[in-house]
């Protein structure tokens, strides 16, 4: 592309580059005709502004027994098409050079054989130096049975900077030429100049009739202003007309970019109709990431996982910090799942799992907010871009989230003091216990060193005691029960906190990313379709 | 006259078969009153014998009102015909027909107006080889569906009728699916049914018409002039503008001016007397010309090759009707390839051709007129009646008379030499018929290709949905969905003391009604877990079906457009299909669930939690290290589990299949909306195709 950037010509220039945008985007995305031909028109045209600038390749085209060789014989003033009166006569193409400097890499280009090649030395003709610098070519037919397999005309009619084409009055509406070539070119009016030939069969008047109708029937079909020039090949009537509209196009040297300008915009045209471009969002807005996050958490089970936490440290904390006694007392009510002999099992795992389904239902609906304005294979395209990496997902999370798992059979340090402290408690009852026991019971008899236990003065007070050290048991496991509820949906709060956060982190690297890629590819193609159309 | 080279022999042996007694009462009465109503001895019979067929027709078939009309109409002509124009064995097969609504008495009519007609050895042959055809006949006819009652032994009317069962067959044919070659289907479909109508139907009928001869070629090849110039008047307007000719001419004897206006031939044509610059292509002007001679007509067309496409179509149609061809084009037209295109179809469909070269410069004719020859003995047209008309001055739309000598003689034999018009308009008849071979089983062959579209892409709905449930299968068996909110939900259950709970108290009363709040938020992640299982497998569905009609054909793209979504009651049923399958399983296990009586002595258990184990001992597949799997197994006992298992599992996939079902019937309303075609229908057309070999 650097031919076409270099040559700073505006509007072609950054055109292509459009096109070369849309090129390099396409696959997969565009028809995949329009495809290959929008390369092929970039290569054309790299092909075309690399080549002799110089030079303008004016092609005659029209069907068989038109007379364009004639004409071609003609304008050059020399007899280097073979005529004749059998139909087809030319099956390849001649091509005549006014001014041969730099025109043998076009001809080449072009195809042309060596042998068909002619030139004119404008400096020897008097009169003919306005057409220095014309390639003019004489093309096969395109209708006859022999261009049925036979696509040279089809090629150079392609490759032509102004294209001459050459009709008579038997065959000028015949739609052979207009289906197939005219109706497709319009638009390119500028690079597009009609022939009519063998004016010298028809009276005046059938002239003009016929000028009007063939100006009727091109304007139908969208050509909006026809160059028509009557010609005789014949009697030379109209060839000098024809040769001043050549040579007006030959010293302006812009139909070789008109020629492009208007193939672009037919191809844009046909683009924007096959392939028009929605709208997108530039990125995955914040409020679509947490919706993601959202999701995906809840794919995780993070709000009952928390909750799972909290209700079992609830529960196993009854173990260790609770009051003793009713706990004593539970032993002795049956355990079903002891009497199932299912008590041994290990029943918490604490590991953090996926739903599959949800995750991939999380990534879908991601894609749906997204796609809104978007076409169908641009919307397909996401789609795929967004579900790329779902299948590993769920793995993904159960990895990223293995760290922060709450251990659900933790053992605090303050849980064991508790326990300790409860213990001791226990312990002075039962020896409040022992001494009351003591004390009512063996009295004086106790020895000296005991003596203070036989004192009946003491024991309501051991009484007492006894009964503070039950309530503060009782008093410090509901206290300690609510520091560990407490604890607990802090704990929650925490882990909660830090598994969305791991969940985003993930969501961002396996769905946000492929998903923003896409949808700058679709921007970026996008723009380069607004570029093309600009 | 030159018969064609090839493309005839399948018909040439009948041929011999059908045409030595046609030559006979010429040969016999060589002044015969009116030459085309005895030019051929089979119509008068034909006709005769027609008669009663068509009103039988009618009576069976009320139904049908394009039949009826026809055949009505039918009837009245050829009675006309009989009673005015008779040869001198016309009155009585006249007044017998007319006699003769009854069907029993056809046959007889039949016997008498052979007897008569043909006191030639090769008439019992006809009647043998009708005779033959008798029994097939009765095969046919429940087929067709038109008439029971014995047929009468004519070959022309056979024919009739299997064409009118063709006719039949081919009018059903719908190919609504827009599948590449369908426009290209509806075209041929039309363009038989125009040729049956415009040409089979009334040249069958009424073999004793005036040939129809149609030029057709380029547009400015000169066919205009041509007419003009052979009519020596200006009927069809000629001119520099191209392309010139719109409406179609005709132009004919005044004798034969009725039977051209009468409407049959090109039914479907407006007649007028003059165009006007208002005249579209539905009409046909019908101008007599004392220059012609009698028994031929020449029909002027639009082009086939002009900016004016509609203009194709009715030269095409014109030709389709035409008893002869000629072919005109110009020493700069001749290699064109629209122009070769037409000659390829003259010789597939093997019409009588006569091909005018024009506007040939003399100096050039030697040159020119070589090189087409060539041309035309390399496409297998060499022996085509060949003429030249050079580059002349047109005065007033005609060329001078001495350019068109050789054609207007060639018109002239073709209508004294009866015995030639005979056969070269059955030769033509006969290329139509045999071109019907090839072309009403390529109408069968597309309708089939509808057939077995429509049933692949049901194929897909069907593999797609079937997809989705085998993964919903394989996601309940192998444990993913006890995952997520199920698993936390599940240590929530386990972790907290309420499974011991759930065995240990006997709830009474009111406590027994209330399910505790994480019972609840258990069972609710259970279902939104089969529910997401459920959408996303729809999902997936829904997309693979689209994704694979779109790549059948752009058709299937169009067809599953907007439907690449689930419906949106989609979650709304899933939401109450797996609730009402909860509450199922939780009934299963209160009443099935008996529990095994050593264990009912230790432990009760409440039906809701229970069921709720019972779920995820379903679903888990081994992972949760087995545990609700060995509770459930030992409170309820392997047997009576493995029962309720496979029952509960059995009632969801029912469940999921009921909704998949709905889903998928979306395609198949969207299939329907855009036609169904009749798979009868290609069989119905190959049996008419075949009653018609067989009448022939």
């Amino acid at each position: 592309m650097t031919a076409v950037t270099t040559t700073g010509r505006p509007g072609l220039g950054p055109r292509l580059n459009s096109l070369s945008k849309i090129v390099e985007l396409g696959p997969g995305r565009l028809d995949e005709k329009l495809l290959t031909e929008s390369g092929a028109l970039l290569l054309r045209a790299g092909d075309r502004l690399k080549l002799s600038s110089e030079h303008t390749v004016v092609a005659l085209a029209g069907g068989t027994g038109s007379g364009k060789s004639t004409l071609f014989n003609a304008v050059s003033g020399l007899e280097l098409s073979p005529t004749g009166v059998r139909r087809p006569t030319t099956a390849r193409t001649h091509a005549c050079v006014w001014g041969l400097d730099g025109a043998a890499p076009l001809l080449d280009w072009l195809q042309v054989q060596w042998r068909h090649r002619f030139a004119r030395a404008s400096a020897l003709d008097k009169g003919e130096s306005r057409l220095h610098g014309l390639i003019l070519l004489d093309l096969p037919d395109h209708d006859s049975i022999r261009a049925l397999t036979d696509n040279e005309a089809d090629r150079l009619i392609g490759l032509a900077d102004l294209v001459v084409w050459v009709l008579d009055p038997q065959k000028y509406a015949d739609a052979s030429t207009h289906r197939r070539y005219v109706t497709d070119l319009a638009g390119h009016e500028a690079v597009t100049v009609f022939a009519l030939n063998q004016s010298d069969r028809l009276s005046h008047e059938e002239l003009a009739e016929l000028v009007i109708d063939l100006n009727d029937l091109l304007k139908r079909e969208g050509v909006a202003q026809p160059t028509v020039v009557p010609t005789s090949a014949v009697s030379g009537r109209g060839i000098d007309s024809l040769k001043s509209v050549i040579a007006d196009a030959v010293s302006r040297r812009r139909a070789a970019i008109q020629r492009l300008d208007a193939d672009l915009d037919r191809l844009t045209r046909r683009l924007a109709e096959t392939s028009p471009v929605g709208e997108a969002p530039a990125n995955v807005d914040a409020a679509r990431r947490v919706g993601l996050t959202d999701a995906l958490c809840d794919a995780v089970g993070v709000p009952a996982l928390g909750e799972a936490m909290e209700n079992i440290y609830a529960e196993r904390s009854g173990r260790w910090v609770g009051w003793p006694y009713p706990r004593w007392i539970a032993k002795f009510r049956p355990d079903p799942l002891k009497s199932l002999k299912l008590d041994e099992m290990q029943v918490v795992t604490g590991r953090i799992t996926a739903q599959p389904a949800e995750v991939v239902n999380a990534v879908q609906a991601l894609a749906d907010g997204l796609t809104g304005g978007m076409t169908d294979v641009w919307r397909t395209g996401l789609h795929h871009a967004a579900r790329s990496r779902a299948g590993q997902l769920p793995q993904a999370l159960t990895e990223e989230l293995a760290e922060v798992a709450p251990e659900l059979d933790r053992v605090p340090g303050w849980w064991r003091a508790l326990k300790a402290w409860q213990y001791t408690l226990v312990a002075a009852f039962f020896l409040g216990l022992v001494w009351l026991g003591v004390g009512l019971t063996a009295g004086d008899s106790l020895p000296s060193a005991l003596a203070v236990l036989g004192d009946t003065a003491a024991l309501p007070w051991v009484g007492v005691m006894m009964a503070s050290v039950l309530g503060l048991g009782a008093l410090s496991a509901v206290a300690s029960r609510n520091f560990v509820v407490l604890g607990a949906s802090r704990e929650r709060e925490r882990l909660e906190r830090e598994m969305r956060r791991r969940v985003g982190v993930v969501a961002e690297s396996m769905v946000v990313e492929p998903v923003e890629r896409e949808l700058t590819r679709h921007n970026e193609f996008a723009a380069a379709m607004r570029g093309l159309t600009g | 006259m030159n018969t064609m080279g090839d493309g005839h022999q399948e018909s040439a042996g009948e041929r011999t078969l059908f045409m030595p007694p046609i030559r006979q009462p010429a040969e016999v009465r060589p002044a015969a009153p009116d030459p085309a109503a005895e030019h051929d001895a089979d119509p008068p019979e034909a006709e005769a014998t027609q008669d009663p067929g068509g009103e039988d027709v009618d009576a069976e078939d009320v139904a049908d009102e394009d039949i009826a009309d026809e055949d009505a109409g039918d009837v009245a002509e050829h009675d006309d015909e009989a009673g005015d124009d008779d040869g001198p064995d016309g009155p009585g097969v006249a007044e017998d027909a007319a006699e003769a609504p009854e069907v029993d008495e056809a046959p007889e009519v039949e016997d008498h107006a052979d007897t008569e007609d043909q006191a030639d050895g090769e008439a019992t042959e006809v009647a043998e080889d009708a005779a033959e055809a008798v029994p097939e006949k009765g095969q046919d006819a429940p087929a067709q569906a038109v008439r029971e009652e014995a047929l009468p032994k004519e070959a022309a009317q056979r024919l009739g009728v299997a064409l009118d069962a063709l006719r039949l067959s081919v009018a059903d044919l719908r190919f609504g699916l827009d599948l590449p070659g369908a426009e290209e289907a509806r075209q041929a479909r039309d363009d038989l049914l125009a040729q049956l109508r415009d040409y089979v139907l009334p040249r069958v009928r009424t073999s004793t018409a005036p040939a129809l001869i149609v030029v057709a070629g380029s547009t400015g090849a000169g066919k205009s002039t041509l007419v003009n110039s052979l009519a020596e008047k200006n009927i069809s307007r000629t001119g520099v503008r191209r392309p010139t000719t719109g409406t179609p001419v005709l132009a004919c004897h005044p004798d034969d001016l009725p039977w051209f206006s009468s409407g049959e031939l090109l039914g479907g044509l407006t007649r007028i007397e003059k165009p006007t610059p208002e005249t579209g292509l539905d009409s046909l002007v019908v101008v007599s010309t004392e220059k012609l001679p009698q028994g031929v007509a020449l029909l002027d067309t639009p082009d086939i090759d002009s900016v004016v496409e509609e203009h194709h179509d009715v030269a095409h149609r014109m030709l389709d009707a035409a008893d002869l061809w000629i072919f005109v084009t110009t020493a700069a037209r001749y290699a064109d390839a629209p122009a070769w295109k037409l000659l390829r179809l003259a010789k597939e469909r093997g019409a009588r051709l006569g091909i005018v070269l024009s506007r040939v410069q003399p100096r050039a004719r030697d040159v020119v007129l070589k090189h087409f020859v060539r041309m035309l003995t390399e496409y297998g047209l060499g022996d085509a009646d060949r003429f030249v008309v050079n580059e002349a001055t047109v005065t007033d739309g005609r060329l001078p008379d001495s350019e068109v000598t050789d054609l207007r003689l060639w018109l002239a034999e073709l209508s004294v030499d009866e015995e030639r018009r005979a056969l070269a308009v059955r030769e033509t008849l006969d290329g139509v018929l045999d071109s019907f071979r090839t072309r009403v089983p390529e109408l069968a062959r597309q309708l089939e290709e509808q057939v077995a579209f429509r049933n692949e892409l049901r194929t897909d709905v069907e593999a797609a949905y079937l997809g989705a449930l085998s993964d919903i299968e394989r996601a309940t068996k192998n444990g993913s969905l006890v995952n997520g909110e199920v698993l936390a939900r599940w240590q929530d259950f386990t972790g907290s003391g309420e499974l011991t709970r759930a065995l240990q108290v006997r709830r009474r009363g009111k406590a027994a009604k209330q399910t505790p709040e994480r019972i609840q938020a258990f069972r609710t992640a259970i279902r939104t877990g089969l529910e997401s299982l459920i959408a996303a497998a729809a999902n997936r569905a829904s997309e693979e079906v689209v994704a694979r009609w779109r790549h059948r054909a752009e058709l299937g793209g169009l067809l599953g457009a907007g439907l690449e979504r689930p419906s949106d009651e989609l979650a709304r049923r899933a939401n109450r299909a797996i609730a009402a399958w909860q509450e199922h399983v939780t009934e299963l296990v209160r009443t099935e669930g008996v529990a095994k009586r050593s264990i009912s002595k230790i432990v009760s258990f409440d039906a809701d939690s229970l069921a709720l184990i019972f779920m995820v001992a379903m679903f888990s597949g081994g992972s949760v290290e087995g545990v609700p799997h060995k509770l459930v197994n030992a409170l309820l006992g392997a047997e009576s589990l493995r029962g309720i298992g496979a029952k509960a599992l059995s009632d969801l996939r029912a469940r999921i299949g009921v909704l998949f079902d709905e889903e998928s019937m979306r395609y198949v309303q969207a299939l329907d909306a855009a036609g169904i075609p009749d798979e009868s229908a290609a069989t119905r057309l190959y049996q008419a195709t075949y009653n018609l070999e067989v009448a022939r």
